[in-house]
């Protein structure tokens, strides 16, 4: 039973932390553009997230390491500090598109002005980060976003062409534009591995206390968890390739995705769907919001963690709540969110690896890891996808400037 | 008599204080007798001040900001493994000021205990 209960970090981590408006907005905008063509690129983010978390989870699990402790340990101070500023600047962008996103939700379900909703959505933020004990945030929005699984329902009564799909997932460069078909496929990749999540699941490891025996835990939860985000991100894909491509739809709001999920079922469809985006994407916020400042309260070395309490660990509470601060003043603006969600995953692949090759580099020290060092399954992974990532890294901001942000030349 | 490679292992290590709270990184070490044939760790350097000897970014962090140095007398290492634990409490040591001044205005706030 407790086995159970823990796999609900892995479920968060896969509804809050991998399905968010970053997943929703290049899933669905890849859907619209190139119909299934481009479902081999989830398989491929999804595949890295899962090596990743898997080997974060380990080393918190064995070494008591959480991310940026390892990142400060491996490359010192000042590449640390790089590597810091780069994935707080990331959070803080991701941070301020789910608070956009919260509100544009909240705005199809209550009618009321975009800016009030913004005030709404970033209160409601702060107020369940600062009351709700950490098992609470965990399981209401990993099971209400579950409501997400409407999509899978909407995809497969949009009668998709299956032979079609069956296609997209092997890997090919694609018919269409080969630049915005490129970006997407760092979008997608990047949307799937970006670096908050192993922030996140990595402290939220230690804030439960793991030890090596909880390792079968940790590989459920990886495995499953965003497996189950995968699945998600294949139903708006192919949700959004099968009723927007042929009318030559570009959805831009976060309604016209909601809209596919009425197409089957009716109003309670939409519900669903609303719903689920909603906790989704507000459950991405707080993973964001905690995610930022675990890493800045671990590179500096003070008290973190929701565990002891907001006045048990001052700077973390401050560092979040300077966060939330700065992403609404971010949204307030009115800039679109569905735009600082594209920037914010593009600006995450640049930081991808300096997030990525510390943990890998620790996982393999058996000083720190023992028996539990990688293995050879593991390495291959590891290695495989630290290549990749250096590559999208590279190509990510020319691909966003000759795409013209995937809307073609 | 273990092998320990403070540069791996110790610097840039968390700090725990006997109670096992977190009061900082190890942020530079002070070495001593390194021309009379005895090289030993004297004392542990703490806080952004301790940060000028880290490079460029060291250096630009310890100019903004106003903190001092705190000294921790390498006597005060009780373990070396993940984390440095210390013999005595953050507080007898200068350590965890930062987590301190904001603990004051933290608790002010309705529900800062939750």
């Amino acid at each position: 039973m407790k086995a159970i209960f823990s796999i609900a970090l892995g479920v968060l981590a896969a509804i809050g932390g991998f399905v968010d408006i970053g997943d929703i907005v290049f899933n669905v905008a890849a859907g619209s553009t190139f119909g299934y063509q481009l479902l081999w690129a989830v398989v491929l983010g999804v595949g890295g997230i899962i090596t990743y978390a898997e080997m974060c989870g380990r080393v918190a699990a064995v070494s008591k390491r959480a991310v940026f402790d390892v990142i400060r340990e491996r490359l010192g101070f000042g590449a640390g500090l790089v590597a810091l500023a780069g994935g707080v600047l990331v959070s803080l962008l991701t941070l301020a598109a789910e608070v956009g996103g919260v509100a544009l939700v909240l705005q199809l379900l209550a009618g009321l002005p975009y800016r009030l909703l913004l005030v709404v959505a970033a209160v409601g933020v702060g107020v369940v980060a600062w009351t709700w004990p950490f098992s609470w945030i965990e399981r209401v929005f990993g099971y209400v976003g579950l409501c997400l699984l409407v999509f899978v329902v909407a995809a497969i009564d949009s009668h998709p062409e299956w032979g079609a799909v069956a296609h997209g997932f092997v890997p090919s460069t694609g018919s269409g534009d080969v630049v915005v078909y490129a970006y997407y496929v760092v979008g997608l990749v990047g949307a799937a591995m970006i670096p908050y999540e192993v922030y996140f699941y990595s402290s939220g490891a230690i804030e439960e206390g793991w030890g090596p025996k909880d390792l079968g835990t940790n590989r459920a939860n990886a495995l499953i968890g965003y497996s189950l985000g995968g699945i998600l991100s294949f139903a708006l894909m192919i949700t959004a390739g099968a009723l927007f491509l042929p009318h030559a739809i570009a959805p831009d709001t976060l309604g016209s995705v909601a809209l596919a999920a009425q197409s089957p079922l009716g109003v309670i469809g939409l519900l669903l769907a609303l719903l689920g985006i909603l906790f989704a994407v507000a459950g991405a916020a707080i993973d964001t919001l905690f995610g930022g400042a675990y890493s800045i309260a671990q590179f500096f070395g003070f008290e973190w963690g929701r565990f002891r309490t907001n006045v048990g660990a001052p700077r973390f509470t401050v560092a979040w709540a300077v966060l939330l601060v700065l992403a609404f003043a971010v949204v307030v603006t009115g800039v679109d969110p569905i735009l600082v969600t594209e920037v914010s995953v593009i600006f995450a692949v640049v930081a991808l690896p300096l997030t990525y090759l510390p943990i890998l580099l620790v996982a393999n020290d058996r000083n720190y890891m023992g028996v539990y060092t990688n293995g050879l399954v593991a390495n291959v992974f590891g290695i495989g996808y630290l290549v990749i990532v250096v590559g999208i890294a590279l190509a990510a901001v020319p691909l966003m400037v000759a795409s013209n942000m995937g809307q073609g030349r | 008599m273990t092998h320990v490679d403070l540069g791996e292992a110790v610097l840039d290590h968390q700090l725990l204080d006997r109670d096992g709270r977190r009061c900082g990184k190890v942020d530079d070490l002070e070495l001593a007798g390194l021309d009379r044939d005895d090289p030993h760790v004297v004392e542990l350097l703490v806080g952004p001040a301790a940060l000028r000897t880290r490079g460029l970014l060291g250096r630009l962090v310890a100019h903004v900001s106003r903190g001092h140095v705190r000294h921790v007398a390498w006597e005060q290492v009780d373990t070396v493994r993940a984390a440095v634990t210390l013999r005595s409490q953050a507080s007898s040591l200068g350590l965890g000021r930062g987590d301190d001044r904001a603990r004051h205005w933290v608790q002010r706030i309705p529900g800062a205990h939750r």
